[in-house]
């Protein structure tokens, strides 16, 4: 019995732990890097700017989504499809899009982003450049965090392993 | 197989051990922790596109520029922005509250009407019918109170009162501009006074709290700290002379303590001692004042008068005359009731140490052109004053207005003797309050046209009182559309003028505001920004002058300046004023009676806004303790009055009497009890309602002689251990 109480709990843990633990979200739109990438020819700035303070800016306005989709295709495929969804629910009523973030960092860190241009963005992002669905969001349902948010430990790790300092301002202004 | 005891106790075993090789309990802690610091009561930061946008602060009256951040185009938060003459980066605790008042829950949201006691909201179509025709019954019987110290705003209120026959009834809520604006004129001098606190290398601060409430103020500090480098001996030297520790007083190399509202015998003192060292002036009246000061300003009496020693005085005043660059500077702890006897001796100071027109001197800033017939120009706004004419009203020597307006203005809760203004506010025959939030003054109103904020609409800040040179910016909304069913009180204002056949030229104030900033633009200025130092161009460096559209660079910000000072001619040091003003005997002890100064910060608040929510928690508990404001007074003084920390004092004032609280503290001078400003709301939320007394409700208002202004800096009230 040993074993099998061994066994279930590794089981729970490893795979029933999770799926209570996290609740798994799609984003309101199907948006394409990819396709904003390759056929539109867009580059990351476009949307991700930097504030003059290094921070990251923000996700883009729906007004930006609207410079290109102002009106619906009327088309029948699933990407017109999608984008007639983006026009009528967000552009044309001018209703923020609930992006879901996957990494969010609280309101009392200060991260900057323009300390961090030496890496590319896959190494803390997922790789969603390359991706023509983008990936389930899952949020932690006890702290509300997306899972992918980088925690203090990781920022401390490779602070440390660059000899970059782990000061408390350094983080938190 | 059975399941035995042996079993059971093999499969929880086993279940712990496996569980320690997952993440079951290491995320969970995790995640606790996280969670644990998810405070619903704190306000977060919304996620969306940032982006930042510059505007200037109206609810400070210090004018600074605002970098303001927006997160989908909603301001969430302010800081100064770096290129604007008057804050240089820094924003004031009112500046940044502009964000935060947008979302307060004590606006006023719709057109109120009163009926009965209780309000009914009304269509704004109804209320501008009503407001027109209460325009037209009214003629020749209007007043009004402008909460705006200096923009273009007044322009449209004193513009239509002078199509209504009322120009005589435009008042402004009392100030040091107000005050100093009327000094100065009195003794003939033109322009505005400003101070070029940058350049100066001597501030002697006579109750001006230059960091808090007088002037400039994140000029100020600006210029405070731009003369003073780590490891490096300051370039000035600042000293202030006030009955309290205030912001300024905490910040300067010497705090001679001084008994309120007696800042114009200090500065006599040191100008008789000035002229015993040979300073002299050719003013025509300098035979008179050398005079007058000799006589009844020796050093002596100016102790007896002031509670400063003689020998301090005479530091002071070999300071003074020892420095290259000395500045005097007067005014209020409180930023109100000063008379204008203080200020008239601290100019006669800055003349006869020839301080005027030169850099690090007092300033004579030009006043920028009127756009609207009929308008009044700064000077004649000074003239009106607020609480004489409520007093002479509450009296019943002069009649209550059948009409009254009040534009970002509460003289309900913030005049002396506040019950009494109250009362006779209270007797206009129909009173229209034009308010962002349920103030006490909107409260007692009888239509209440909720104005939008600052981001809410256009305005302007002209030559905020303090700033040595000219300076116009532009107020910008930063929001769409308003948050509420708001109007900018200035359109408001024109349309019912139009609609009552009273049409002042103009049917939007934005198109006021082009018409200002078309003809500012003529003035020879220049745009300031990080490459125009506007102290180094007062020092004499020289600038561009502007060609182009003006108003595109103030739509992002930028501040129009004109740094040439007014020339002056037949200025005088206002001897025979003065002589009649002040009255140069100390006055004589009373059993029971302690002069009563005001603690202001700027962070609880104006009259016109309340307490700011985000500033709550930093009222300390030796201001506010529960529902009670915490007046204090040093150990000397408890002692001379047997009370301790902890008893309750109950202060009486001719129009009423408050309960306060005692705190020990050796920041306030001996024979003096300072009480923080801001408190006793009656009105607006739960955030400023019922907090504390209103100090203003038990301070004295006098009518100054010869000045004609009122004063009530110098304020005794009754006292009662309760």
């Amino acid at each position: 019995m040993f074993i099998v109480g061994l066994v279930g709990a590794l089981v729970v843990g490893w795979w029933g732990f999770p799926q209570l633990l996290y609740s798994q979200n799609s984003q309101p739109i199907r948006f394409s890097h990819k396709v904003h990438m390759e056929s539109a020819g867009m580059e990351c700035k476009q949307c991700h700017t930097y504030a003059a303070s290094g921070q990251y800016v923000g996700l883009p306005a729906t007004e930006a989504c609207g410079e290109c989709h102002a009106d619906e295709t009327g088309g029948t495929s699933d990407s017109d499809k999608e984008i007639d969804k983006l026009v009528k629910t967000y552009v044309q009523p001018n209703k923020p899009i609930p992006w879901l973030s996957y990494q969010f960092q609280p309101d009392n860190v200060f991260f900057a982003h323009t300390a961090h241009t030496g890496f590319e963005c896959k190494t803390c992002h997922p790789d969603v450049a390359n991706m023509d669905n983008p990936p389930v969001q899952y949020t932690d349902r006890l702290s509300t965090y997306s899972k992918q948010t980088m925690r203090m430990p990781g920022c401390e790790r490779c602070h440390a392993e660059l000899g970059v300092s782990n000061a408390c301002y350094v983080c938190h202004k | 197989m059975g399941v035995d005891r042996r079993a059971v106790i093999g499969l929880i075993a086993g279940g712990a051990v496996g569980t320690m090789f997952t993440p079951v309990l290491w995320k969970t802690t995790s995640s606790i922790a996280l969670w644990s610091q998810n405070w619903g009561w704190i306000p977060r930061i919304p996620k969306g596109e940032r982006k930042y946008a510059y505007t200037t602060s109206k609810l400070c009256p210090s004018g600074g520029g605002l970098k303001v951040l927006t997160v989908d185009g909603l301001p969430v938060t302010a800081a100064g922005n770096p290129a604007h003459p008057l804050s240089m980066g820094g924003v004031s605790a009112l500046g940044l509250s502009e964000c935060y008042m947008l979302y307060s829950p004590a606006r006023v949201k719709k057109p109120m009407l009163k009926a009965g006691t209780a309000f009914k909201e009304i269509t704004w179509d109804e209320a501008l019918s009503l407001f027109a025709d209460k325009l037209k019954a009214a003629k020749g019987k209007v007043a009004a109170v402008s909460g705006d110290q200096s923009g273009t705003a007044n322009e449209v209120v004193s513009a239509l009162l002078a199509k209504l026959g009322c120009a005589d009834k435009f008042f402004l809520m009392p100030s040091e501009a107000q005050a100093a604006g009327k000094a100065w004129q009195m003794m003939g001098g033109h322009g505005l006074v400003g101070y070029d606190l940058a350049n100066a290398d001597t501030v002697l601060a006579l109750g001006a709290d230059l960091f808090e409430s007088s002037g400039a103020t994140l000029l100020n500090a600006r210029s405070y700290s731009a003369q003073r480098s780590t490891l490096e001996k300051p370039a000035a030297k600042l000293i202030y002379v006030g009955s309290q520790r205030t912001t300024t007083a905490y910040a300067s190399r010497k705090w001679v303590p001084c008994l309120p509202g007696q800042e114009a015998a200090v500065a006599l003192g040191l100008a008789a001692l000035l002229i015993k060292g040979g300073a002299a002036s050719d003013a025509s009246d300098f035979a008179d004042f050398k005079a007058f000061v000799t006589a009844n300003y020796t050093p002596e009496k100016v102790e007896a008068l002031t509670g400063i020693k003689a020998a301090a005085l005479e530091k002071m005043a070999k300071k003074l005359a020892e420095a290259k660059k000395p500045l005097v500077v007067a005014g209020s702890e409180f930023g109100q009731g000063a008379g204008c006897s203080a200020y008239m001796a601290a100019l006669a100071v800055n003349i006869l140490l020839k301080r005027i027109n030169v850099p690090g001197g007092v300033y004579a800033a030009p006043e920028f052109p009127k756009v609207l017939d009929g308008a009044l120009s700064r000077p004649q706004m000074y003239a009106g004053d607020l609480v004489k004419y409520l007093t002479s009203v509450a009296g019943g020597k002069t009649p209550a207005p059948d009409l009254l307006i009040t534009y970002d203005a509460n003289p309900a809760f913030g005049l002396p003797q506040a019950p009494a203004m109250a009362k006779a506010l209270e007797s206009a025959g129909f009173k229209v309050a034009f308010a962002s939030f349920m103030d006490e003054t909107a409260a007692q109103a009888d239509l209440v046209l909720p104005a939008s904020l600052p981001m809410e609409r256009y305005d302007d800040v002209v030559s905020p009182y303090g700033a040595p040179f000219a300076v116009y910016s532009l107020v910008r909304p930063l929001l769409k559309k308003p948050v509420h069913d708001t109007r900018a009180a200035c359109d408001v204002l024109l349309a019912a003028a139009a609609k009552a056949g009273l049409a002042l030229g103009a049917d939007s104030f934005d198109k006021v505001l082009k018409a200002k900033v078309a003809t500012i633009a003529k003035a020879g200025g220049f745009v300031a920004g990080k490459d125009i130092s506007v102290s180094a161009v007062l020092a004499g460096k020289d600038a561009p002058a502007f060609t182009g559209d003006l108003w595109k660079p103030l739509m992002e910000g930028a501040a129009y300046v004109v740094a040439s000072p007014v020339k002056q001619d037949g200025l005088s040091l206002g001897a025979k004023t003065l002589a009649a003003a002040l009255k140069a005997d100390a006055a004589k002890a009373e059993d029971g009676v302690i002069a009563l100064t005001v603690a202001y910060k700027a962070r609880s608040g104006s009259p016109a806004v309340g307490i700011p929510a985000q500033d709550l928690t930093a009222v300390r508990d030796n201001e506010l303790e529960g529902h009670m404001t915490v007046a204090k007074l040093n150990a000397a003084t408890a002692k001379m009055l047997k009370v301790e920390a902890g008893d309750k004092l109950k202060l009486t004032g001719p129009a009423g009497a408050i309960t306060v609280g005692v705190a020990l503290s050796e920041s306030v001078m001996t024979g003096v009890l300072a009480v923080p400003m801001g408190f006793g709301h009656t009105a607006f939320d739960d955030f400023s309602k019922n907090k504390g007394q209103n100090v203003l409700a038990v301070m004295t208002a006098t009518e100054e002689p010869a000045t004609g202004a009122s004063s009530w800096s110098g304020s005794k009230v009754k006292i009662a251990k309760i």
